[in-house]
């Protein structure tokens, strides 16, 4: 009875609609897209080319580069050796970022590798990526930059020692908080917020390199001469070298999570990854070559936090601004973290592989509110334990496992789909290379430092299979009974929507 | 402001959001239409509906899961939801503000936290014993490198590496040729910057000798002095001295150090020029500012290759009095003539003058500007051997308005003219009540300049007076070879051959190569011999050995800086001294909200018993031995009424308690504490205003 109700009810209402506005179906949909826009990409509604590649060097810069460009320095100890790798992994990066252009464009859905891995691959990949980036990857690299972020934070105030854990701990549980807030209350302020910081990003970004210019032009070449000269090179060395180097462009299949909401995605993808990364690899080169006019590599090796270093040595009365603004960018990269998150809890929801609920959006506030709140949840009880850093470096061998299934997922697509459209193609040899890199990049760490640690990581995603079966595939009665009084009761509490409830 | 900022969110952002998707905007207003239409005849059963719905005949539409924004408007703003929403939400925003004001209160209450030279024991290194790499018998800087994880192992972290300028007198370095080299018996400064790369890789520190006093009469700047070239001409001490019969009279009666007159006449210039020390030895003249000037010029080399601090030696021999009087003698009756030694004149006009403290505070200054890095505070100490005027020695540590040496070493335990637990007593004492409030102490039991604690005071007591140096407040300073015990070389093998200069050789035998191994030559050097004999007892004392035997010295010095390091109170706690009579020394260690205690009986005479609750009643009955210098008895509880220890035997016992010693009226006075903390066992930090 109450079903035939609500059915009648529903009647009336798509009645009403009608009646109300003249419009019908076709522009119902259009307001979707509009409100989906809105919170998958918050640079306002022109997704254009400027506001992806800002996007791209936005998302890519973090806080790396200013405290520890020293990874690929301490593997190859010359300059000359260390600039060249930091600009071939930026031609890594971006040789890897037109494999995903070429499936972003081939399958138009927002999600980064989890459309892809479906496709090629069948839900059951699909299902362990969004499960390790879900409940590992994803929030507890959220987690870590806030904790990084606290750390640098509160730096300032305990000159020669470490500030204690408390302090630390507080002041990342506010920043995710806040962060969590701000981005299921209103995708706008979400967006002012990202791109204040991107700015102040970029600012220092600008100063460092305009000094370092400055200084080069002074005539301060020394650490450049026989920049070659007792360097380190062998196959083990530069593999960690380039596995060190191709973190801090960590970042460059972002563009991928919202594909959908690209304004002419043919075009601008590709370009806007073409673009933006050699932009990026420009900035981390000239970078390190203004590190390098002030330090030499050895003083480069054992200074705590680089960029400080240098604003002491270089800015000074004014070196304060190096540890604000690479707090702000810390910041910053948080934000944007938890945003992209939100999106992939979202499409991952809208496939029914975890609770429905996550994919539902705030009627209010037009912001995927209970995708955030979990990764706020989450990320909180990442920071709890003691020292969850180790436990996660381990996890971040899982990531270079799904870029390298992604873009396996393209080369077998070559065969196996041969109908798709495919706007971009790129040359085989380039999805092969980046294939081949990452499991070298798997398999580095490993071999180098083998740990029993690994082994629990890859039993924790093949443990996803066992829910799968369970959850997904079975659909056990009982999950549905729990979990829709659940659903419900958080829906009102929250009042969120599903969104496709709209389009009916 | 924060508060109402984020107060006023929510409504201009649902404002914004609206008007944003104008579609839904439609909807909403739409549904608003509906719902108050529909409220009229709903609402008075609708927050039933949670509760109880079959009751309701009439309900028209249920929530269910998925429900589209239509139903769930109906439903959403039920006072049962809305009010839960807006209290979590508030809950959530006050719950940012608590940690946002909680990482305030906590940064504000924080103590300073203790700097590197504070953190841990300084490892002092005689480089040219310490270890050779190349065979030659002599120890030099990559020696030094090979051996860090030796200085590891022992939970160390700054290392100080006695002078290694380059110098001609093949002893100290005390006179240097060059103070921007390095002598080629210890490498080249390649070797130098490695060592202090891989120091640094290690997270240790490293502090160098520095002694401005004076150069080696071989320096570039004493030959360009004695002809009057330039700036030069007044970088030294010049006066003219009268020559009668064939023999120069001096201005004065000023003896150097080493005895005889502290003037040198000098056939080039045909002046007599001023020496503190050997007549090889020229005082620099710090009365010139480009003498000054020089001395910043060459902190700032070395601090510009990474060196942390320095050890400023013999400073207060800097100036002299410019009228030249004599000083007084000590014995008024002898006659000028017949003064040679040192001893024999008040050194009133020669020793710590007016202005000395200025120029060592703009050395300091110059290490400031050095000190900005984050982590990279730069160390000065200072390095005078003040042994009656202690007053003299506090000056060094500065004033609160203007900062000098962080500390200015403290040789208390080594110049003890006999040993008891009283003379500890007096020795800790006199530190700890003369020095200035705010300030950290240190305190060292060997030294380059003194017989190692076993030739002096006797093997039986090494252990007990580690344990008294590591657990004492303040940085210790561990003199190389007093880890494993080593003695003296016996001094009849130390002869003339190994030194150009007379007087250091009564400092030789406490120098003899460091003891690694059971090998030939101790495993100092690969080479046939070192340039001092190796102690004939490397077989026993030596660090191998001794690393593979817990009850060794090496093994309890090992487990006292672990202790050390471990244990807040023994890192900043109140030190109070509770007991000392000839053979005990007793102190204790707590800290403020901390329960745990550490009360050390350290032996420094013969066996004795002692009733420890007699002094302190509120002592538990019983107390556990957390490390002894027998290393079996580590562990055991003994009554504190009766505390039994041999001779030369340390205890460092623990216990709990919840009246520490030092809120006890009978201990006022007896107490002391530098950088007060308080500890909060609930958020396991320190915080101050306690």
């Amino acid at each position: 009875m109450g079903e035939e109700n609500l059915k009648r009810r529903k009647g009336e209402d798509k009645g009403r609609e009608d009646r109300q506005s003249i419009q019908s179906h076709e522009p119902q949909t259009m307001n979707l897209q509009k409100q989906a826009n809105l919170f998958l990409f918050p640079f306002g509604p022109c997704v254009g080319l400027i506001s992806g590649i800002c996007m791209i060097v936005g998302t890519i810069i973090g806080s790396g580069i200013f405290v520890s460009p020293k990874s690929v320095l301490a593997n190859v100890e010359a300059v000359g050796p260390c600039l060249t790798i930091w600009a071939a992994c930026g031609v890594l990066a971006t040789l890897g970022a037109l494999c995903f252009a070429e499936l972003g464009t081939m399958i138009t859905k927002s999600g980064g590798e989890y459309p892809y891995l479906m496709e090629a691959f069948g839900p059951i990949p699909a299902f362990l990526f969004s499960w390790t980036s879900l409940l590992v990857t994803k929030p507890s690299s959220f987690a870590i930059i806030c904790l990084s972020f606290a750390e640098y934070a509160s730096a300032p105030f305990y000159p020669g020692c470490d500030p204690p854990q408390a302090v630390i701990k507080c002041l990342a549980a506010a920043a995710i908080v806040v962060i969590t807030i701000v981005n299921s209350l209103s995708v706008k302020l979400g967006s002012y917020l990202q791109n204040f910081l991107t700015a102040a990003k970029m600012i220092i970004v600008a100063v460092i390199i305009v000094s370092g210019i400055v200084l080069l032009a002074q005539g301060k070449t020394d650490n450049f001469k026989d920049s070659f000269k007792g360097s380190k090179i062998s196959v083990s060395s530069i593999s960690l070298a380039f596995y060190n180097g191709l973190w801090a462009y960590d970042g460059w299949n972002q563009l991928n999570y919202i594909t959908e909401e690209l304004k002419n995605p043919y075009r601008n993808l590709p370009l806007s990854i073409i673009i933006g990364i050699p932009l990026v690899t420009v900035c981390y080169v000239l970078i390190n070559v203004s590190y390098f006019t002030v330090m030499t590599s050895t003083e480069l090796l054992q200074s705590q936090a680089v960029a400080v270093t240098f604003g002491d040595r270089v800015l000074y009365p004014a070196s304060w601004i190096v540890p604000l603004f690479v707090v702000f960018s810390t910041l910053g990269s948080a934000n944007g973290t938890c945003f992209t998150a939100g999106r992939l809890v979202y499409v991952a929801g809208r496939e029914g592989h975890v609770l429905k609920i996550l994919s539902y959006i705030s009627v209010k506030h037009l912001t995927p509110a209970p995708a955030i709140i979990f990764y706020g949840i989450i990320a909180i009880i990442y920071i709890i334990p003691g020292d969850i850093d180790s436990l996660i470096n381990y996890f971040s061998f899982a990531v270079w496992i799904f870029y390298g299934l992604t873009v396996l997922a393209l080369i077998v697509m070559r065969f196996t789909r041969k109908e798709l459209k495919r706007p971009i193609k790129v040359p085989i040899i380039i999805p092969v290379i980046v294939t081949l890199v990452s499991i070298l990049l798997v398999l580095a760490p490993i071999i180098s430092a083998p740990e029993l640690a690994y082994l629990y990581c890859t039993l924790f995603i093949l443990s996803g299979l066992i829910v799968y079966a369970l959850f997904v595939h079975l659909k056990f009665s009982w999950a549905q009974k729990i979990s829709k009084p659940i659903t419900m009761h958080l829906q009102m509490l929250l009042e969120v929507v599903p969104e496709e409830e709209v389009t009916e | 402001t924060v508060e109402v900022e984020a107060r006023s969110l929510p409504m201009e952002l649902s404002e914004k959001g609206g008007v944003q998707n104008n579609g839904f905007v439609q909807n909403e207003d739409f549904e608003d239409k509906e719902t108050a239409t529909s409220s009229q005849e709903e609402t008075p059963k609708t927050c039933s509906v949670d509760v109880d719905p079959v009751a309701v005949e009439e309900t028209v539409l249920k929530p269910y899961a998925g429900m589209p924004k239509e139903v769930l408007l109906q439903f959403s703003s039920q006072a049962c939801y809305r009010v839960t929403r807006e209290i979590l939400f508030w809950l959530v925003i006050a719950g940012s503000m608590v940690l946002v004001c909680a990482t305030i209160a906590i940064i504000a209450l924080s103590p300073k936290c203790l700097d590197w030279w504070q953190a841990g024991p300084i490892y002092q290194i005689y480089p040219r014993s310490f270890k050779d790499s190349n065979m030659d018998g002599n120890g030099d800087l990559k020696g030094i490198q090979e051996k860090l994880d030796h200085i590891t192992y022992l939970n160390i972290k700054t290392i100080w590496i006695t002078s290694f300028f380059k110098s001609p007198l093949k002893d100290l370095g005390y006179g240097a040729e060059d103070f921007y080299d390095i002598d080629p018996i210890f490498g080249s400064m390649t070797d130098f910057e490695n060592l202090i790369a891989a120091i640094h890789d290690k997270g240790l520190k490293v502090i160098m000798d520095l002694i401005p006093n004076h150069t080696s009469d071989k320096h570039r700047w004493f030959q360009l002095s004695r002809n009057r070239t330039g700036k030069y001409t007044d970088y030294y001490i010049w006066q003219d001295c009268r020559q009668a019969a064939g023999s120069v009279i001096p201005p004065n009666n000023w003896v150097s150090v080493f005895g005889n007159s502290s003037w040198q006449f000098d056939e080039v210039r045909k002046q007599c020029y001023f020496h503190q020390f050997g007549k090889e030895q020229p005082d620099l003249n710090f009365r010139n500012p480009a003498v000054q000037q020089e001395i910043r010029d060459i902190i700032k080399f070395w601090l510009g290759k990474g060196v942390d601090g320095f050890s400023f030696g013999t400073v207060k021999f800097l100036l002299e009095a410019t009228h030249l009087r004599d000083e007084p003698p000590v014995n008024k009756s002898q006659n000028g003539e017949n003064i040679r030694a040192y001893s024999q004149l008040y050194h009133d006009y020669t020793t710590t003058q007016v202005g000395l403290h200025d120029i060592i505070r703009s050395f300091r200054h110059t290490m400031n500007e050095f000190s900005r890095e984050p982590g990279r505070y730069r160390f000065m100490g200072s390095d005078d051997d003040e042994k009656e005027d202690i007053e003299a020695t506090m000056m060094y540590y500065g004033t609160t308005f203007i900062q000098e040496a962080d500390f200015p070493f403290n040789f208390n335990l080594i110049n003890m003219k006999n040993l008891s637990g009283n003379s500890i007593f007096e020795a800790v004492n006199s530190w700890m009540k003369n020095m200035p409030a705010g300030k950290w102490p240190n305190w060292a039991v060997g030294s380059p300049n003194a017989a190692r604690i076993s030739t002096r005071i006797g093997k039986e007591y090494i252990n007990v007076m580690n344990m008294l140096l590591l657990t004492l407040p303040g940085t210790p300073v561990t003199y190389y070879g007093e880890e494993i015990g080593m003695e003296n070389i016996a001094s009849e093998n130390v002869s003339e051959e190994h030194v150009d200069s007379g007087p250091v050789v009564a400092t030789l035998p406490e120098k003899s190569p460091m003891q690694w191994d059971g090998r030939g030559n101790a495993g100092f050097t690969e080479g046939n011999s070192s340039w001092l004999p190796v102690n004939s007892n490397y077989e026993s004392v030596n660090v191998e050995i001794q690393s593979s035997w817990s009850n060794s010295t090496l093994g309890l010095y090992r487990a006292l800086t672990l202790l050390r390091s471990s244990e807040l109170p023994l890192n900043r706690g109140w030190m109070c001294h509770v007991w000392s009579d000839s053979d005990v020394f007793v102190f204790v260690r707590e800290l403020d909200g901390l329960h745990r205690a550490f009360m050390m009986v350290l032996n420094f005479g013969h066996q004795s018993t002692t009733d420890l609750q007699a002094v302190v009643p509120s002592l538990p009955s019983e107390a556990v031995i957390r490390l002894s210098t027998h290393f079996s008895n580590a562990g055991e509880v003994v009554n504190t009424k009766l505390i039994k220890t041999e001779m030369g035997e340390g205890l460092v016992l623990e216990y709990k308690t919840a009246k520490p010693v030092h809120t006890m009226e009978a201990f006022q006075g007896k107490c002391f504490v530098a950088e007060k903390a308080c500890y909060s066992k609930a958020l396991n930090l320190l915080y101050v205003n306690c």
